[in-house]
């Protein structure tokens, strides 16, 4: 009896935290007029055309397509140049270090707006202003403490031993962290890389302050535009966010383990 | 052969390692905040900067409006932890009991904070929707028709309606995390409890939550400061309004940098340094908070 009552709150609440979701994929699929009939109908004949005409005629595909490359290059720079700095702190004792980790660390709880609107002044004064590329090295320098953080916790774990026998092998420092550090690494790394995509895949408030030009928009900033320009045509609103929704839920269908162990490393102690 | 590699470090090596890194963080982190910081004491304009003092410094003192959003981005960082750590620790404490599907339901709570605020937004929009949204067609469909409200259109409701989403967002990840927590504790503590046959909430309160209490901590300051940086879900849903009753410090910043046509960035970044400033002894006199009253307690 209690096992019911048990059963039924968590399947009430999952239908409140997943519902949502469930709701506007229904709407995905459906027309505005179907959709203003009945709100909460089950769609009766599947419009899936509608996906590619958002994406071609609402320009989806180059706010997908810039946010894919901002996203991926970003990554791909945070990863290493992350994994650098946290092997460093993790394997090498010299002075300065807790002092120069806690420096990188604490930007972690900076509000925004400390950074953004000086970024803003020196991306205009460096033609960095509505260019892929100055957003994409705000996002490293964005995500960088938080994945110094997850990598140099798990760096701290690799036995030292290990580095010595690399060393009495002929290892070079670099080779050492390319060779020794990186491989074992590669579950953090892992982690890192899926938390941070998700994270800049996701990003708002930064693109909104640098990126003005309708050709430069990411996902996000599209999508807000769309919302403006189209307020009554829920169906196709709908449809566009599915379109920024689906490539999350894909990763987190494959990766969700590794996934809630990045969002959750630190917080449990 | 140990204690040669600690004596003598590498320090070409060190440098090379921690080079890029720190060339990001200067660009990008630390010299705009002293910029902001410098920007504080001056009037900024496109093609000109003038020296001020403190001017805005005094000007922000008698800025409503600041003080509003200070307020309202306060009431959200104290209630918002509060209520997802409390929902999320429930929540495990009915998962720890083994239920079947658990994979399932933890799968499915997590999604909400996979998305963006911009997702979440328009989603909650149309939930609050008058006509046609969610919350208002449960209340009629309960026949609770009376009940029926404006949720973000009204200015006294908009705010918890908005706390009511992140709320929304957040507790499924709380859950996670404590449920991580929960089983990590050696199983025989908490079967103890439960041989002890002391009641639910006794067990959750003398047993559970001092041994989990780091992690509720962590949790607690996490969401504070989460909540204190929150910009996305209000200027998607509410750009602060009605009635500046949503304004929150980051949306004051933004619109007094880039929407009011002003062009001065000289004061919004004071407000940013006020900020900065307040944020971070509000997350250090936590920490150092929670820390003593621990201390004192084992």
């Amino acid at each position: 009896m209690r096992r019911a009552l048990l059963l039924a709150v968590l399947t009430l609440f999952t239908a409140f935290a997943a519902g949502p979701f469930l709701w506007v994929a229904t709407m995905s699929v459906r027309t505005t007029t179907e959709i203003s009939l009945d709100h909460y109908a089950w769609p009766e004949k599947w419009h899936w055309e509608k996906f590619p005409a958002a994406w071609f005629n609402s320009a989806y595909n180059v706010y997908f397509e810039n946010s894919l490359l901002v996203v991926l290059g970003a990554v791909a720079v945070l990863t290493v140049v992350g994994a650098m700095a946290a092997h460093c702190f993790a394997r090498y004792r010299f002075r300065a270090n807790r002092l120069l980790y806690f420096v990188i660390f604490s930007a972690i709880i900076f509000p925004p707006q400390i950074t953004i609107i000086s970024l803003f002044q020196i991306l205009v004064q460096y033609q960095l202003y509505n260019s892929l590329i100055g957003l994409t090295l705000v996002y490293i320098a964005v995500q960088l403490p938080l994945t110094v953080y997850i990598l140099e916790s798990f760096f701290a774990r690799i036995p030292s031993d290990l580095f010595d026998a690399a060393r009495i092998d002929g290892y070079s420092e670099w080779q050492i962290f390319w060779k020794v550090s990186l491989p074992i690494a590669a579950p953090a790394l892992a982690t890192t890389v899926i938390l941070n995509t998700i994270l800049l895949w996701n990003e708002f408030l930064y693109a909104v302050v640098l990126i003005t030009d309708e050709a430069k928009r990411t996902l996000p900033l599209g999508i807000q535009r769309f919302m403006g320009d189209q307020l009554e045509d829920v169906g196709m609103i709908a449809t566009g966010l599915m379109i920024a929704i689906v490539p999350v839920v894909l990763i987190y269908a494959f990766f969700s383990e590794k996934l809630i162990q990045g969002m959750t490393a630190g917080a449990v102690k | 052969m140990i204690r040669s590699s600690v004596d003598r470090q590498p320090w070409g090596a060190i440098l090379a390692f921690l080079l890029p890194a720190f060339t990001v963080y200067t660009a990008f982190t630390a010299y705009p905040v002293l910029r902001t910081f410098w920007n504080s004491f001056h009037k900024v304009l496109p093609r000109s900067e003038e020296f001020v003092g403190a001017e805005n410094y005094a000007a922000l003192a008698q800025d409503e409006l600041f003080w509003r959003a200070v307020r309202n981005t306060f009431t959200w960082a104290c209630v918002s932890p509060l209520a997802e750590v409390g929902i999320g620790l429930v929540l495990a404490m009915a998962l720890y009991a083994r239920v079947p599907g658990m994979r399932f339901f933890r799968i499915a709570w997590f999604t909400p904070v996979l998305m963006s605020y911009v997702v979440v937004g328009i989603i909650w929009v149309w939930i609050y929707n008058y006509d046609w949204g969610a919350a208002n067609a449960l209340l009629r469909a309960l026949g609770l028709g009376a009940l029926v409200q404006a949720w973000i259109g009204d200015p006294k409701l908009a705010l918890p309606s908005l706390i009511f989403i992140t709320t929304w967002m957040w507790s499924g990840f709380n859950m996670v995390v404590l449920l991580a927590a929960l089983h990590s504790l050696p199983s025989e503590v908490v079967e103890a409890a439960e041989l002890d046959n002391c009641g639910w909430g006794a067990k959750l309160w003398y047993v559970i939550v001092p041994l989990i209490k780091p992690t509720l901590l962590n949790l607690l300051v996490l969401s504070f400061i989460g909540k204190m940086k929150i910009f996305d879900l209000v200027w998607i849903t509410t750009k602060g309004g009605p009635l500046w009753s949503t304004e929150t410090v980051s949306t004051y910043v933004y619109k007094r940098a880039f929407e009011w046509t002003s062009f001065d960035l000289g004061y919004p970044s004071t407000i940013a340094a006020v900020w900065f400033v307040i944020v971070l002894s509000a997350v250090l006199t936590l920490t150092w908070l929670f820390r003593t009253r621990e201390r004192l307690e084992y």
